[in-house]
């Protein structure tokens, strides 16, 4: 239990119900009524948490909606082994998921499909914004978790990995192994995770290279194999020698090793693509953080919140690939250990990629400031 | 007396309709049969599907959405295959109406009733703007509009990416990769329903008699029916491609500023939800009449529908996708099957020569 301390307040005084049965219609009612924009409703509304009945294990129906296959061999496959592991945990319990939802309107149908066929726990293992937003303000009943939300409202909570801490570990190894002092960077948008990953990743290589400058390309997408192969061969072509990223799968590991250089992945250990290149990885585990959440939704003890699964709780980096020289390896896990004990590496002075000093000596950015960064620190091109 | 099937031109609507229906129930049957042999309970899911689309007010709400766009991507494709042209960019003007919209819509403060038609108008100038060159390239240089038109797609769709992660990227509540939330919408009228629905079906309805009840609509089926023969006739054919042309890309692109302003609400990429694609087949299915628009429009959309709800009973999006693709494809042949009918050949036999045609 890493973020729930709260007891079942105000469980008792509920008698359980079938929201099975009642869920649906109690939507659709609201839906009508609904109909106002969510930004002009008075923020003292979203921002009540209330307290969601309990559901009985045998009722209960928990919906996930991936944002690529679950097959991808990466971050929906983390995410479907969480699954797994709630189906275990709770094995009368019925779980559904939908695997490559788009960031389109077609999401918020999805959403509301889950709803309308019962679930009372709708958890998006990615960020969908307004799409999940729209359902959740009409569905108040039924608890919705989005990974890489940024909103917390009644009804929905976020839920992240502070994935830079494992960003900037291999930064240290990527700064002590590169030759030509570049990194490359497959990125899918200029979004903050994406921001946070790469700036973490050349901070953590210039804490030990200062020469080091990192290359970014976006291709748009979360997943897709091909534009990640020509993204990784266009970063290799402009000499870079150890490539990084956030990608769903394993394509630019593949043309790292072909080109004999190096490369660090995300989501999963994936060194069988590539165990020539293979430095590490930003692993993922949601297993034990999915199996909490719906024990709280179950017992009716669930709360909407920010949740940041942290460093060697969820997120970590996978262990160092054979061609990782031990001594590169001790540098950089000494830094892990540092991070674990309660260290910060994001120090100030920190520049931004135009020069601006952006965070001043002896401040640090801390998690919350981290997951909004919008803006790419000094030495990082292609992102801004 | 010997059995044969003869191509009949033309096809009564009652026989092409007969044709389809089996065409679907033939599609249906061969989905039943693999859902079956899959280990899942069709009629389960059949009744989900049912229950989930037409049968609840939730599923109608949702069809009503998808129908919104489909309208009116299924039209402009219509429209301009009355006259020949196959305009394949109604993607792009899609997005370069829903582009339009949102540079009203975020940056022209003021009250919906006037931002509102600002906005329409704005997306449906932005989306004949995205057809105004390759409509001029088919009218006055026989430019192939095909490849034209679908190329600018491409373009259109990054260009909103770009728009939407580069200069109008909003900062404000934390939103990924989209614009800033547009602080104007499409009133909704029932549910998440809003007004474009209603608008959609007049558009839609409007057209109907515009192309079959005006001198306009006659000199455009004229024009797609024979160009030379209508030039001859009079008809200022270039004039009339170029007209239904822009008229296509306005109709995309007001479908583009509907979904932006009725139910998205943030420009990105990805918008468009290949409505622009799926106004193809609407127009495929609507052979040419704009009427047929909305039965047509209102198939595809219960497909959507339907598959978003397979989707949730853990079947894999691609199975969908080869479900749809299945309907359409036996719809495509039982089109072409519909021109067939078994006719009997009598044996012409000769008649005996009279006296009269007998030479000496």
């Amino acid at each position: 239990m890493r973020n729930h301390d709260h007891s079942g307040s105000g469980m008792t005084t509920h008698a359980p119900i079938r929201r099975l049965l009642t869920s649906r219609r109690h939507m659709l009612g609201l839906a009508a009524g609904a109909a106002g924009s969510g930004l002009l409703r008075p923020p003292a509304l979203r921002a009540q948490p209330r307290t969601l009945l309990p559901v009985a294990e045998a009722d209960a129906l928990v919906a996930f909606g991936h944002t690529s296959p679950v097959t991808d061999g990466g971050w929906t496959m983390a995410h479907d082994q969480g699954v797994q592991a709630v189906r275990r945990a709770f094995p009368r319990l019925r779980t559904v998921y939908v695997e490559s939802v788009p960031y389109s309107a077609d999401a918020t149908r999805i959403f509301r499909q889950f709803v309308a066929e019962g679930a009372q726990m709708v958890i998006a293992t990615s960020n969908y914004g307004d799409f999940i937003r729209d359902v959740s303000d009409r569905a108040p009943d039924v608890a919705f978790m989005e990974c890489d939300g940024h909103a917390v409202s009644g009804n929905l909570g976020w839920y992240y990995i502070t994935h830079w801490y494992a960003s900037y570990v291999i930064g240290i190894a990527a700064g002590l192994m590169t030759r030509t002092n570049k990194i490359g960077f497959v990125g899918s948008f200029p979004i903050p995770s994406v921001y946070a990953g790469a700036n973490a990743v050349l901070l953590g290589a210039r804490s030990v290279n200062p020469a080091a400058t990192l290359q970014a390309i976006s291709i748009n997408a979360w997943f897709d194999p091909q534009a990640a192969t020509q993204a990784g061969s266009a970063l290799a072509d402009n000499g870079c020698d150890f490539l990084c990223g956030i990608m769903d799968e394993p394509a630019y590991l593949r043309v790292a090793e072909q080109r004999g250089i190096k490369a660090a992945m995300w989501n999963t250990d994936m060194r069988q693509y590539g165990p020539e290149a293979y430095v590490s990885s930003v692993t993922l585990d949601f297993r034990d953080y999915y199996v909490e959440q719906v024990r709280a939704r179950l017992a009716g003890t669930w709360q909407p919140q920010g949740h940041f699964l942290t460093l060697g709780h969820g997120v970590d980096r996978d262990p160092w690939g054979r061609t990782v020289p031990p001594e590169v390896a001790a540098q950089a896990d000494a830094m892990r250990t540092r991070i674990m004990q309660g260290y910060n590496p994001f120090q100030g002075p920190i520049h931004d990629a135009a020069g601006r000093l952006r965070v001043p000596q002896g401040q640090a950015m801390d998690d919350a400031l981290i997951y909004q960064w919008d803006w790419a620190v000094a030495g990082v091109t292609g992102l801004d | 007396m010997a059995g044969t099937l003869q191509r009949q031109p033309t096809v009564t609507p009652a026989r092409r309709l007969a044709w389809r229906a089996g065409a679907i129930v033939t599609a249906l049957a061969i989905t039943t049969l693999f859902l079956a042999l899959s280990g899942r309970d069709p009629r389960l899911l059949a009744d989900l599907v049912v229950r989930s689309t037409v049968g609840s007010r939730f599923g109608l709400e949702d069809l009503a959405l998808f129908l919104t766009p489909l309208l009116l991507t299924g039209a402009a494709v219509t429209v301009t295959g009355r006259i020949g042209v196959w305009n394949i960019g109604a993607e792009g003007q899609f997005y370069a109406g829903a582009i339009g919209a949102t540079a009203i819509g975020l940056f022209l403060p003021g009250p919906s009733w006037l931002v509102l038609p600002l906005m329409a108008a704005s997306g449906i100038a932005c989306g004949m703007g995205w057809i105004l060159v390759p409509a001029l390239a088919r009218a006055y240089a026989g430019v192939n509009e095909i490849i034209t038109t679908l190329l600018l797609n491409f373009v259109a769709g990054l260009l909103t990416t770009y728009l939407a992660v580069g200069p109008w990227h909003d900062r404000v509540t934390g939103a990924l990769a989209s614009t800033g939330r547009l602080p104007v919408r499409i009133p909704e009228i029932w549910g998440v329903v809003h007004w474009g629905f209603p608008i959609a079906l007049a558009i839609v309805l409007g057209l109907a008699w515009l192309t079959t009840r005006t001198s306009w609509g006659y000199q455009i089926t004229v024009g797609g029916a024979n160009e030379q023969a209508a030039r001859y006739a009079g008809i200022p054919v270039r004039a009339r491609i170029l007209g239904v042309m822009l008229l296509s890309g306005g109709l995309a692109a007001l479908a583009g500023m509907f979904e932006v302003a009725g139910t998205v609400h943030r420009l990105q990429g990805g918008l468009a939800n290949n409505f622009g694609y799926f106004g193809i087949v609407v127009a495929v299915l609507a052979r040419g009449s704009c009427l047929n628009v909305l039965p047509a429009a209102l198939l595809m959309a219960f497909i959507l529908n339907a598959g978003i709800v397979l989707q949730t009973q853990q079947l894999t999006g691609s199975a969908v996708l080869a479900i749809t693709g299945l309907v359409l494809f036996m719809i495509a042949i039982a089109d072409e099957l519909a021109h067939y009918r078994p006719v009997t050949v009598r044996p012409v036999t000769p008649r005996p020569a009279t006296r009269a045609e007998v030479r000496p």
